[in-house]
């Protein structure tokens, strides 16, 4: 039985939506993967937030000073400046400026 | 709260790919053979994908990111994660209410994996493909022989022991690195061998056929949050103990969330592509359930073309399918209960699989039972135990924290604001509205005064218990509980 246009895109369609995106993420993270253990070997610590991530978490410290979380926030935030500042090889698209203007809390 | 002790001597996988697959191993399951095909080509093929597909994004991934990035950040199983959150009293019952649950459903799950590996063996010893064979006469002698039954439930659970007591790495990962993969592989090559029969465009058509009218209807969108919420494990305890074996610098949402939610899903779509083209070509109906498996698709292993190879690939795959499931499962509470007591991994898992043996030997004697318990469970213990994580998250330790601290950091991919509210409000809804549908459809049965007690009493029991209990020294957090770091 010769399957309909319209089966026949829907079929094209879930290739793409299900085994699409599911290999894209296998392949993505296992390359993120490699270059993250490659970095480690390298240099032994690495950046473990983007810009993004780590100026909502910069912001959310100033606003919640007494929050019980702060402290382990803090430690977190701190512990990436230290690899940012530290190591010449970054796993997030940080510029020299970028870290150059982060200071430790 | 101090992770440092935590890390110490706690196992981590091996690698990604172990940790990658050991999601998707356990979330893939019986649902997914026999359930997911016959929901979508049901529910208007190509317009319940669509539903499913939405449902999949705007709950099950980010429901899992968040069990994960908790597991994760507390480096715990369930209680010993909830206790982090929480603190100490009779809250941390939360964890207690995921534990039972988790013990319930494996408790009926053994029996139905120890089927799968008769199948597995006799599909092996090409008993479905001999001269004079009868799908239903064998199906039925089988059920009527408690005795092989409970047997075989034995082998199953000293075969999760067995697997377990190695350890997180040389248990664990090393059987789902082959195992799920292998599952992969039996299904494409049976998808491949369905598809070259005549006949099969019209299972294609079942699946993908697109009913757009369908997308107005109530009934698809409430079996497409059925299958996306609980083919993907939200809230079962597994994703969070999973997660709690990451490593520092590994990424959440990506792999705990996206791969796993869509990479299960696809395996179901496998499933459905597998299955259906050999029902439609020999004229099977597709709304047999377990029956498709055990019966319907046993009769036509004979009449097609290299049917005996074909029978090996599915009954082995099942059975590979139900056995990760089931390692997972049952390591939720072995992790759980190792990090609770003095016991070590061996004797926690002996304990384990040994109470769950005991609690497994009813629904292995009788199929009736093996059925109540899993409508009981799975329309009100699964949500019930999803409600008391996502509850955790979203209204103890607030999204927004979990969301910097752990979903964030090292991720793969950025998780903005938006992923707050889904977390807090739309997931706790949609699991109390599930609870309430099932109540309401199934009113004054049988089936709805199991889950009214189970509704009432595992929270009570919980609370009861962490309130006495909690405050008792325990070992010191973080003591190695995944057996072999």
């Amino acid at each position: 039985m010769p399957l309909e246009t319209e089966v026949l895109g829907m079929f094209a369609f879930t290739a793409v939506a299900f085994f699409g995106v599911a290999s894209w993420a296998l392949v993505r993270t296992l390359r993120q993967e490699g270059r993250k253990v490659e970095l480690l070997e390298h240099q032994d610590v690495m950046d473990t937030y983007s810009p993004t991530a780590l100026a909502e978490l910069r912001e959310w410290i100033d606003r919640n000073p007494d929050d019980p979380y702060v402290d382990d926030a803090r430690e977190q935030y701190n512990a990436c400046v230290d690899a940012l500042k530290t190591t010449d090889r970054r796993f997030y698209d940080w510029s020299d400026d970028d870290v150059e203007s982060l200071e430790r809390l | 709260m101090s992770n440092a002790d935590a890390k110490t001597a706690r196992a981590e996988w091996g690698t990604r790919f172990g940790f990658l697959m050991a999601m998707i191993g356990a979330m893939v399951g019986a649902g997914n053979i026999w359930r997911f095909p016959f929901v979508t080509g049901e529910n208007g093929g190509g317009a319940f994908l669509i539903a499913f597909l939405v449902l999949l994004f705007l709950l099950a991934v980010p429901g899992l990111m968040a069990e994960v990035a908790l597991g994760r950040y507390t480096n715990k199983g369930v209680i010993g994660a909830f206790r982090d959150v929480v603190g100490s009293g009779g809250l941390v019952g939360f964890g207690i209410v995921v534990l039972l649950v988790n013990v319930a459903l494996m408790s009926y799950y053994s029996p139905l994996i120890g089927w799968t590996l008769y199948y597995a063996v006799h599909s092996l010893l090409f008993t479905f493909t001999a001269s004079g064979f009868e799908a239903v006469e064998f199906m039925d002698a089988f059920f009527a022989n408690p005795a092989l039954m409970i047997g075989l439930h034995t082998v199953i659970m000293a075969a999760i022991a067995a697997v377990l007591i190695l350890g997180i790495r040389r248990g664990l990962e090393r059987f789902v690195v082959f195992a799920v993969p292998a599952l992969v592989f039996a299904l494409v090559v049976m998808m491949v061998r369905g598809l070259t029969l005549d006949g099969a465009g019209e299972g294609v058509s079942f699946l993908f056929s697109v009913q757009w009218e369908y997308l107005t209807y109530s009934e698809t969108w409430i079996a497409a949050l059925g299958q996306a919420l609980f083919s993907t494990g939200l809230g079962w305890g597994i994703a969070l103990t999973v997660g709690s074996y990451l490593r520092e610098y590994d990424d959440v949402p990506l792999g705990g969330g996206v791969f796993t939610a869509i990479g299960e899903s696809s395996v179901g779509i496998l499933a459905a592509l597998a299955i259906f083209p050999i029902v439609f070509a020999v004229g099977l109906e597709p709304d047999a359930g377990a029956a498709l498996a055990f019966v319907s698709l046993v009769q036509v292993f004979p009449e097609i073309p290299l049917g005996g190879l074909v029978a090996i690939l599915f009954f082995v795959g099942f059975f590979l399918a139900t056995f990760t499931s089931g390692l997972l499962i049952t390591e939720v509470s072995v992790t759980t209960v190792a990090e609770e007591t003095r016991f070590s991994r061996t004797q926690t898992v002996l304990g384990v699989c040994g109470g769950i043996w005991l609690l497994g030997i009813p629904s292995a004697y009788s199929v009736e039972v093996l059925d109540y318990l899993d409508f009981v469970f799975g329309n009100w213990g699964l949500p019930l135990a999803t409600l008391a994580i996502v509850l955790v998250i979203g209204w103890v330790m607030g999204p927004e924290r979990l969301r910097l601290l752990s979903v964030n950091k090292n991720a793969g991919i950025h998780v903005g604001h938006w992923w707050n509210p889904v977390v807090k409000f739309v997931i706790p809804a949609v699991m109390i509205f599930i609870m309430a549908y099932f109540a309401y459809d199934a009113y004054g049965t049988a089936e709805m005064i199991g889950g009214m007690v189970v509704l009432v009493t595992f929270p009570i029991v919980g609370y009861v218990l962490m309130s006495v209990v909690d405050g008792d020294e325990r070992r010191p957090a973080g003591e190695v509980t995944g057996g072999d770091d």
